[in-house]
């Protein structure tokens, strides 16, 4: 492993995020080359938390912008703070040229920041930007968005051009909601993250919810790798299984039983169906089954 | 990192790309500079890197793996580009029903529905196992005029729905801020001049996929009817049929009276009435015309489920169209029967990627599919 790697491993863990070499290899690249980083997988399984734990390995600030449908310029980039110009032209009545107050009013100071603006105008070290479920805006934002994260500069009609001082280190995630552009997904680093192992789930449980028995925590990820097989509507990830955790430890459970697992389903499983699946399976006493894994 | 090494990297590019990755040519660079970044010492950094740069969906993630075994790691010096195992080629797409219904030849359908059906009717459906009993549908007649106004109806709705984003307009109800303060400085900060904005529209597509094979017979001529409807009235709507292969029918269906339609498309859609094969043939329109969809776009597809082929194949393609579509509606006439469920493994491998299952047997039940028509 080349020694950056390992370190980047071992600082993320520090910070509790538990990470495997595909994880550190493409954050290492992201950070080294300059590119942005695409994160997909399933809902909870931690992409989001990549972006947070960078900016905080990175004692740097995380700049988040959150897509929804419809997200425009003017939520992702910069409005002008009308309040404020009015107020201003008001209390200014005297002063200069048209000319000059025009000047005057559309200066940073009265510039709303949005998100991306604020990334590329950062001082100081550079920022990371995390661009949440960008499969959510439509494909007009992200017509948009490629041509900010290509060259990180804008041009505002009244200021002029405005670059980046330092590269912001960019991630953007997905849910796959919707199929990403081949240009967008060309123009990032790709990381696709997977439901985890049973010894990535088991590091995980242990560096997060610490106080948990060494055996919970291995029933517990065994539980849930083998609910994961089950056809589920809704099937839970990392974030759930942490949730369950942290629920069991606050009930000072030492073991799962069949009681157990039913009062604290709705942890895990979060669509109806899905629990009445579970119910089925208790049911017909398939929970010794689902805790010794099998192959 | 040697020249060597940047050459066999831009090989082992080359080499992926021919393998089923589209891996753009600029894109050797940035392999390059991924290599320059981990170098060789440890392969698997290597394989991390490239993979992060080359593979850029799930799929690719999992190939790219194999193909970095066979043509970085196996290969030596060189790698090989063209031997061992083939690029994921969708699986072949099996042989056309043998034992399908008899063929009955469109102009005998076009012309009037048959008034000596039975009152109940078997269908034989498209395998040898799967059989139905349903209903006989109502008498479907000539129901142009009523279509016509139907489709008005679903054409305005399509072209109805207001964005998110705004314009800006000379008149209306709502004030933009932004104009009126820059209108404003010229008299001093006060907004004499109002500017005002109102929602974009959004125009919505729609693609419809009819299947006319033999089990959809009684209600191919009535969807094709509300389809000829649909295209005079709505411009952004492309429109294909399908039985053992996909035909794009739009261009058959936008000139002229419905009278010279039917000969055109009688001559154009070869396998009227034949077996279905709607995996194979929704796998073509992946292939061929999956830029016809976007978030945009409603799908409408019109099948009673009834697959010949390998579910997984039709699986892997409503997933596709999903992904990319708006809202994928499947209208099945079979639903207008109490007993219906979709147990087929056809219905069952939709299942999974449809937004909505909707009756499409008669009127009524178009009709009330235009509350439906968003995305």
């Amino acid at each position: 492993v080349l020694p950056e790697i390992r370190q980047i491993q071992d600082v993320m863990e520090r910070e509790a995020y538990i990470t495997d070499r595909e994880i550190a290899t493409a954050v290492y690249l992201a950070i080294s080359l300059g590119k942005p980083l695409l994160v997909e997988g399933h809902a909870g399984v931690g992409k989001t938390e990549i972006a947070k734990v960078l900016a905080s390995v990175l004692r740097t600030d995380l700049i988040r912008l959150q897509c929804y449908e419809g997200l425009d310029a003017t939520t992702a980039l910069y409005e002008w703070n009308y309040p404020k110009q009015l107020l201003h032209i008001k209390l200014d009545e005297k002063s200069a040229s048209l000319d000059q107050r025009e000047h005057e009013l559309f200066s940073e100071r009265f510039l709303l920041k949005r998100p991306l603006l604020a990334a590329i105008m950062h001082e100081g070290r550079a920022p990371v930007l995390l661009i949440d479920e960008v499969d959510r805006a439509d494909e007009e934002f992200e017509a948009f968005l490629l041509e900010v994260l290509s060259d990180f500069q804008v041009t505002i009609p009244e200021l002029g051009t405005i670059r980046a001082s330092s590269r912001p280190v960019v991630v953007v995630t997905s849910n796959r909601t919707r199929d990403l552009g081949e240009a967008l997904r060309r123009r990032c680093l790709y990381l696709w993250i997977d439901y985890p192992t049973l010894e990535k789930e088991l590091r995980v449980v242990r560096a997060r919810v610490p106080g948990l028995s060494e055996q919970l925590a291995r029933e517990i990820t065994t539980f849930m790798q083998s609910l994961r097989r089950d056809q589920l509507i809704k099937v839970p990830g990392i974030a759930e299984t942490l949730d369950w955790a942290r629920a069991l430890l606050v009930l000072h459970a030492d073991h799962l039983d069949e009681a157990l697992v039913r009062e604290t389903m709705s942890c895990l499983l979060k669509e109806q169906n899905d629990q009445r699946v579970m119910d089925q399976r208790l049911d017909e006493g398939r929970l010794s089954a689902m805790l010794s894994l099998s192959s | 990192v040697t020249g060597d090494l940047v050459a066999r990297c831009v090989a082992f590019c080359r080499a992926v790309r021919e393998r089923g990755i589209p891996v753009a040519t600029g894109e050797s660079v940035l392999a390059a500079r991924v290599l320059a970044a981990v170098g060789v010492s440890d392969p698997e950094d290597l394989r991390f890197g490239l993979r992060a740069a080359l593979a850029v969906r799930p799929e690719q993630v999992r190939w790219f793996d194999r193909l970095f075994d066979e043509l970085w790691l196996a290969a030596g010096e060189t790698p090989r580009t063209t031997t061992g195992m083939e690029a994921p080629t969708p699986p072949p797409t099996p042989p056309p029903n043998a034992n399908r219904a008899p063929p009955v030849t469109l102009d005998r359908w076009m012309r009037a529905p048959d008034a000596s059906a039975p009152a109940v009717v078997a269908f034989r459906a498209a395998s040898d196992r799967e059989w139905m009993i349903g209903a006989e549908p109502p008498d479907l007649g000539d129901t142009r005029a009523e279509f016509r106004r139907l489709a008005d109806r679903m054409a305005r709705r399509l072209a109805m729905r207001a964005s998110r984003r705004w314009r800006p307009v000379t008149r209306g109800a709502l004030i933009d801020l932004r104009r009126t303060a820059r209108h404003s400085l010229r008299t001093g900060g006060d907004p004499i001049r109002l500017a005002r904005r109102v929602r974009r529209i959004r125009r919505t597509r729609l693609v419809a996929i009819c299947d006319v094979s033999g089990s959809m017979e009684r209600y191919a001529r009535f969807l094709l009817q509300f389809l000829y409807a649909l295209q005079r009235s709505f411009a952004q709507v492309e429109t294909f049929v399908f039985s053992t292969r996909l035909t794009r029918t739009s261009p058959l269906l936008d000139r002229g009276r419905w009278e010279e339609v039917v000969p055109r498309i009688a001559r154009e859609v070869k396998d009227w009435s034949g077996g279905t094969r709607i995996g194979a043939s929704l796998s073509t329109f992946v292939r061929d015309w999956i830029r016809l969809v976007d978030s945009r776009t409603v799908v409408l597809l019109m099948s009673d489920g009834w697959e010949t082929g390998d579910p997984a194949i039709l699986g892997a393609a409503m997933r596709a169209i999903h992904q990319r579509a708006g809202r994928v509606i499947w209208l099945n006439p079979l639903l207008s029967n109490d007993d219906f469920a979709p147990v087929t493994r056809g219905m069952q491998a939709v299942m999974p990627h449809i937004d909505l299952m909707a009756p499409c047997h008669d009127l009524a039940a178009l009709e009330r599919l235009v509350r439906e028509l968003w995305v």
